[in-house]
């Protein structure tokens, strides 16, 4: 009896084996034959647009929403579309539904003859701008940021060096604070072999590839197995939407303009500015304990970019006394974007933020 | 019990694949997370650097010959023009402040939208438990 029972699991897997191998075939035409995968398709207005800057404001999806809007500001690495991954998959979405008024900073490549925008630039000049125009449309007087990665570290320098500004709540996504922790990247831009200054005089503007590349170096292996994974789930749709959304976002990693590479690479990367406190922007001094609004920092446990020990002294840093730091499994895309985010990340900060939004 | 844990050769397949990923990253880092390592790769850089450094001037040199704008001009020229281009903004805006005396309650920048009144789920809650309490002067 027991071995018919067997037999018949046994058949059943050598099927399901075969028609896989059918769908991966099939599929996998398809697969290689389409174009980029369809992101960012929350409906929404840019309602700034100035050379490297993009501000987007969300169409509301709920009929009542919290009375303080909610800026994100994206890291200037990467497309702020991670944010909206596709329908389903998107945080954007997420919040809008939970009541959320969502404004959205995003980065174009920045052009040739923007290669002197610093550190200044975006924390004195775009935030504030995109800040101003977050109030004027909503009619309120204040707002929540949500800052990613290096969206985090400007909305920090934003919130250090405007202690008197509209700024209510403030959320920080795997946000370094301790770039000594960043043991790798530190290694290779060490400035005992890297010549930061040649290299930015030379190129003007960072090239995406070498941005790229540095990501890459960090998990050599992560590409090929992520390939050899969806040649195996082909017949999975579902993981190859996720996939191909996240592949091209990957891809579409920006430039950086050379002169705010530089600072980053000399005040943050060598010097450690933000933990010593030797940074000043635009002749301001970037102190974090001037920052008392409420502070969320959600950190991924297994960030290869931006590990625990950069992440961690964030909390200790800041003025504030309602802060909160939540550590949640996965990595430091997917703390924000994926079926993890959905699970873990998202309620999270939705219902931290509601508590403060009113 | 033993009937529970069938061979499954897909799943191996993937463990394998898991494992293999993370001994190479690993090793990867230990070997890239050396002085030597670091040394070498910015040597490679210095070195492309240089020669595309080499490159830029070669051909900027042959524009101007040719009395062709270089690449640094046509830069310089959209500095300029962005410049001018923020400039304008500023003005725009100015005068549209001034044509456009501010009216009490309406203002063009602000889109109707949704009431900004709601609650979050645990004052709702809360209120629903205890209406009366709620309801109190």
């Amino acid at each position: 009896m027991s071995e018919t029972s067997d037999d018949r699991r046994m058949a059943e897997q050598v099927r399901n084996m075969v028609q896989r191998a059918v769908q991966r075939s099939v599929k996998g035409l398809q697969f290689l034959t389409a174009g980029p995968a369809p992101v960012g398709l929350t409906p929404k207005d840019v309602v700034l647009s100035r050379g490297t800057l993009r501000l987007y404001h969300y169409r509301p999806l709920a009929d009542e929403v919290y009375r303080v809007p909610l800026l994100m500001v994206m890291a200037t690495t990467n497309k702020s579309f991670v944010f909206d991954l596709a329908p389903g998959q998107s945080m954007v979405e997420f919040l809008l539904k939970s009541g959320f008024d969502v404004y959205a900073i995003d980065w174009e490549p920045p052009t040739a003859d923007e290669r002197n925008l610093d550190l200044a630039t975006y924390t004195q000049d775009f935030i504030p701008s995109c800040v101003d125009c977050v109030l004027e449309r909503s009619g309120e007087p204040d707002l929540s940021i949500v800052g990613y990665c290096m969206g985090g570290v400007l909305s920090l320098i934003y919130a250090a060096t405007h202690t008197d500004g509209p700024l209510k709540n403030l959320a920080c996504l795997t946000t370094p604070v301790n770039w000594h922790g960043m043991e790798l990247t530190r290694k290779w831009s060490d400035e005992r072999y890297f010549d930061v200054d040649s290299f930015v005089d030379t190129v003007g503007i960072v090239p995406a590839d070498f941005i790229a590349q540095g990501f890459e170096m960090l998990r050599p292996a992560q590409k090929t197995a992520g390939r050899i994974r969806v040649w195996e789930q082909m017949w999975n749709d579902e993981f190859v939407k996720s996939y191909r959304a996240f592949e091209r976002w990957g891809n579409e990693t920006l430039p950086l303009a050379g002169e705010y590479f530089r600072q980053t690479t000399r005040e943050l990367l060598w010097r450690n500015g933000l933990m010593t406190g030797s940074l000043s922007v635009g002749g301001i001094p970037v102190d974090l304990s001037r920052i008392t609004v409420p502070v969320l920092h959600a950190i991924a446990e297994h960030d290869h970019i931006c590990p625990y020990e950069a992440s961690k002294p964030l909390l200790e840093r800041v003025g504030s006394t309602d802060k909160e730091e939540i550590v949640l499994k996965g990595g430091h895309v997917s703390l924000i974007a994926g079926p993890n985010a959905v699970k873990r990340m998202w309620p999270r900060l939705a219902a931290w933020l509601a508590e403060r939004s009113v | 019990m033993a009937e529970q844990r069938r061979f499954d050769a897909i799943e191996l397949f993937r463990e394998v694949l898991t494992q293999w990923e993370r001994e190479f990253d690993a090793l990867a880092n230990r070997f890239m997370g050396t002085d030597e390592f670091s040394n070498v790769m910015n040597q490679v850089q210095r070195l492309q650097l240089e020669l595309q450094r080499r490159f830029n001037q070669h051909v900027a040199e042959q524009l101007a010959n040719f009395n062709v704008p270089s690449r640094e001009d046509v830069i310089r020229l959209g500095e300029t023009l962005r410049d001018v281009e923020s400039r304008l903004g500023r003005i725009e805006r100015l005068l549209k402040d001034m044509a456009e005396p501010a009216v009490a309650g309406s203002n063009p920048a602000r889109p109707a939208g949704p009431p900004r009144t709601r609650q979050p789920p645990s004052r709702t809650r809360s209120a629903n438990q205890n209406p009366a309490k709620e309801s109190a002067p």
